[in-house]
């Protein structure tokens, strides 16, 4: 008899549990976690689409207004301030034989501090509009090689100006794909030796990532751009772009892959950086005089790539 | 009636009013956040308010969608797959999206409907516009062919079912539907990069065009707005911007891959030939120049390289971490936070087992075909064909056949080659 009513007892308060669990479960369920953020406010919304609708008013809008005559350059050096981290030896967990080197994993190149002079290799700098360019930095319609060797792409950062042709090799005894990132979206096998040419539309606003599939350790940025008006830093972190328009107001994005500001901006904050309007951007302002050789030594504290 | 039995009936009501009352607001277009309060294309609130209004202005909501005309979508199509399902008089019916896809895809089309995380693979979000399935080269977008054929035949060895039982107008009502949810998501991503690219703050200057100082001598900065309803040239660049997304729709079908008839090289009726062309795929499945074996594995069992991911679990990823590692101040780290915490756990985009004769974009030959020329876009899959028309592919058309009969012979291959069974030893027998 006792047995009996205890049955019953447990199964009202399993009833109830249950219940209670449903009408929780319809309260928390019916409405969508992911529908937070801002919603279109209809009456702002109608003006736009009136304002969309109608004719464009000013017609053309002419483009960066050419003040200047002549020619500069620009020229400069990324410098480390603090200790350098070390590179970690690459995950590699494929084709053991081809990928490494005498058994050893090639290491990372995430930040390249150079022991000497403790430049920043891999810093890429490029101006976002110009109103003219040089004929020296228009493509030539040329071939410019890419090639991967060690299962490591050789240009970690692979500036490119659209009108070329990207030729992009395998030199390793295994197989490999390339997968480029972003507006040219390519993504192709390189058999062992081959070279497969390609030929990319579009500019980015900031370098993209290149990866295999095959070895996904493998990693390298591509940029490509309008016009020549792009310089990668080299192993001492030095950098140099010539003929830029002399006599305008112009722009540069700097970027680093390991640096903390939005989108892989390099942001400084030191006095010199300021005279150069350094934004939050990772963007700067110059302008130059004919002939000018301006040059430009900048500390970059470790604070920078977020160390 | 019994106490415990009348407690259910109060109860269960509750939750009927709770389920009835709680989703009674119409549903609405979301921005995608992860985008917002990203690493690379951080926006503040206001911009993300500007840009839902901006977006609400080109497109509508879910219950009244609108278009531009230059976008050459049709509103009628449009608004039979809009709104809540109902069916009129006649028997035409509306809301299809709703009812057939927004439970899985979500309203926005995220691919974050309310079934979602259950199903693997997670259903695909059209925001960025990138479908796997298509008759086009890699970077191309799907023809609208190429998403009928999706609603028709759905994907074998996914959730997508089929929707041939539809009739043909109301599919056809649905591919425009997708294709508008598209250019809506590619529109925000080209709205929110300009915003951060070309917008953002400016210094604020007086009437002699100096620059405003605040207390401690730095210079005042303001939002330049993005407001195309009082600035012609944001109006011109949103055209501008729209134009690039709509011409990449209206080009897919000059982007068809079509194979080139003299390459084609068996007649699949003929046993024998269709033997040797699976045998020359063969070595090249297994060889350095297609490289199938590398992910597919050494058995086709899809269990080779599986570290990668496709562009979606990537991009979600690539947040994921940057929140771990900085999660940002204040406001900003707690949208950051629900955001991440909102997503699904990211899955590896795992190569496809060829041995079960499941093909998710279809089993004819020339699907197979697609998939191996153009690879499958989105995904880790490169392409063996040029990688767009007049390029330099890697394989030519013949040796891609040879290995779309090679797949289509794997399930029937055995996975090892066992020794055969000895003959029975007469000596033991007797």
């Amino acid at each position: 008899m006792a047995e009996r009513v205890t049955y019953v007892r447990t199964n009202k308060i399993d009833r109830y549990a249950c219940a209670l669990m449903l009408v929780g479960l319809m309260l928390i369920g019916c409405r969508r976690v992911t529908d937070f953020g801002p919603v279109a406010n209809p009456a702002a919304a109608v003006k736009v689409r009136e304002a969309l609708l109608g004719e464009a008013g000013s017609g053309e809008e002419g483009a960066a207004v050419a003040t200047g005559t002549g020619w500069a350059s620009l020229k400069g050096t990324f410098i480390f301030d603090g200790t350098p981290p070390e590179m970690e030896p690459y995950n590699v967990n494929k084709d053991q034989a081809a990928c490494t080197i005498n058994g050893k994993a090639p290491l990372q190149q995430t930040l390249l501090v150079d022991s000497a002079t403790k430049g920043i290799a891999n810093v890429a700098v490029f101006v976002r509009k110009v109103s003219r360019v040089h004929e020296s930095a228009e493509p030539e319609g040329g071939q410019v090689l890419f090639d991967q060797k060690q299962c490591v792409f050789l240009s970690h950062v692979f500036p490119f100006v659209l009108g070329n042709t990207m030729d992009i090799k395998n030199s390793d005894p295994v197989g490999h794909n390339t997968n480029i990132e972003g507006k040219n979206s390519f993504n192709q096998t390189i058999p062992v030796g081959e070279t497969i040419a390609f030929k990319p539309q579009k500019e980015e606003a900031v370098p993209v990532s290149v990866r295999c599939s095959i070895h996904p350790w493998m990693l390298a940025y591509f940029l490509p751009r309008e016009n020549g008006y792009v310089a990668i830093t080299s192993e001492d972190g030095s950098f140099e772009i010539a003929n830029l328009p002399a006599g305008e107001d112009l722009e540069f994005q700097v970027w680093h892959e390991s640096a903390a500001g939005p989108g892989k901006s390099l942001i400084l904050d030191s006095p010199e950086a300021k005279e150069l309007k350094w934004s939050k951007k990772g963007r700067f302002k110059i302008k130059l005089d004919e002939d000018e050789v301006k040059e430009l030594n900048l500390n970059v504290p470790s604070s920078a790539f977020g160390l | 009636m019994n106490y415990g039995l009348r407690s259910i009936c109060f109860l269960g009501s509750l939750v009927v009013m709770g389920a009835t009352g709680c989703d009674f607001r119409a549903p609405e277009f979301h921005l995608n956040m992860v985008q917002m309060v990203s690493d690379a294309t951080p926006t503040p609130v206001e911009y993300q308010e500007q840009i839902a209004n901006v977006l609400g202005g080109m497109f509508g909501d879910p219950d009244e969608p609108f278009a531009l005309p230059e976008t050459g979508l049709d509103i009628r199509r449009l608004k039979m797959a809009a709104g809540p399902a109902w069916t009129d008089q006649k028997g035409a019916a509306f809301g299809l999206y709703r009812q057939h896809c927004s439970h899985c895809h979500g309203i926005d089309g995220d691919g974050m409907g309310p079934t979602a995380l259950f199903l693997n693979p997670y259903p695909r979000d059209y925001r960025q516009g990138v479908y796997k399935f298509k008759s086009t080269y890699n970077p191309a977008k799907p023809t609208d062919e190429d998403l009928h054929r999706v609603l028709v035949n759905g994907i074998p060895g996914s959730a997508m079912p089929s929707f041939s039982l539809l009739p043909s107008a109301e599919v056809e009502a649905l591919v425009e539907y997708v294709k508008y949810l598209s250019f809506r998501g590619q529109m925000e991503t080209a709205l929110t990069n300009y915003v951060y690219n070309d917008l953002g703050e400016e210094e604020v200057t007086d009437e002699n065009g100096d620059p405003v100082l605040d207390d401690e001598g730095e210079p005042v900065t303001k939002l330049i707005p993005l407001d195309p309803e009082n600035d012609p040239e944001q109006q011109e660049v949103i055209k501008e911007l729209l134009a690039e997304i709509v011409d990449g729709w209206n080009e897919a079908n000059e982007q068809i891959i079509v194979p080139a008839e003299d390459a084609i090289p068996t007649d699949v009726s003929d046993m024998k030939k269709f033997a040797e062309s699976a045998a020359k795929g063969r070595e090249l499945f297994y060889g350095t120049r297609a490289n199938c074996m590398k992910c597919h594995g050494p058995t086709g069992l899809g269990d080779g390289q599986q570290d990668d991911y496709d562009i979606w679990n990537k991009a979600h990823l690539q947040f994921l971490e940057s929140v771990a590692e900085d999660p940002g101040e204040g406001e900003i780290a707690q949208d950051r936070t629900e955001v991440a915490e909102s997503l699904f756990p990211v899955r590896n985009a795992i190569p496809r087992n060829l041995r079960k004769g499941i093909y998710r974009g279809g089993n004819r030959r020339i699907d197979l075909f697609w998939r191996i020329y153009a690879g499958i876009a989105g995904s880790p899959m490169p392409g063996s064909g040029p990688a767009s028309p007049g390029a330099q592919g890697t394989l030519t058309e013949e040796e891609m056949w040879n290995i779309v009969d090679y797949v289509l012979s794997l399930p029937y291959e055995n996975a090892s080659q066992p020794q055969r069974a000895l003959p029975i030893n007469t000596e033991l027998v007797n």
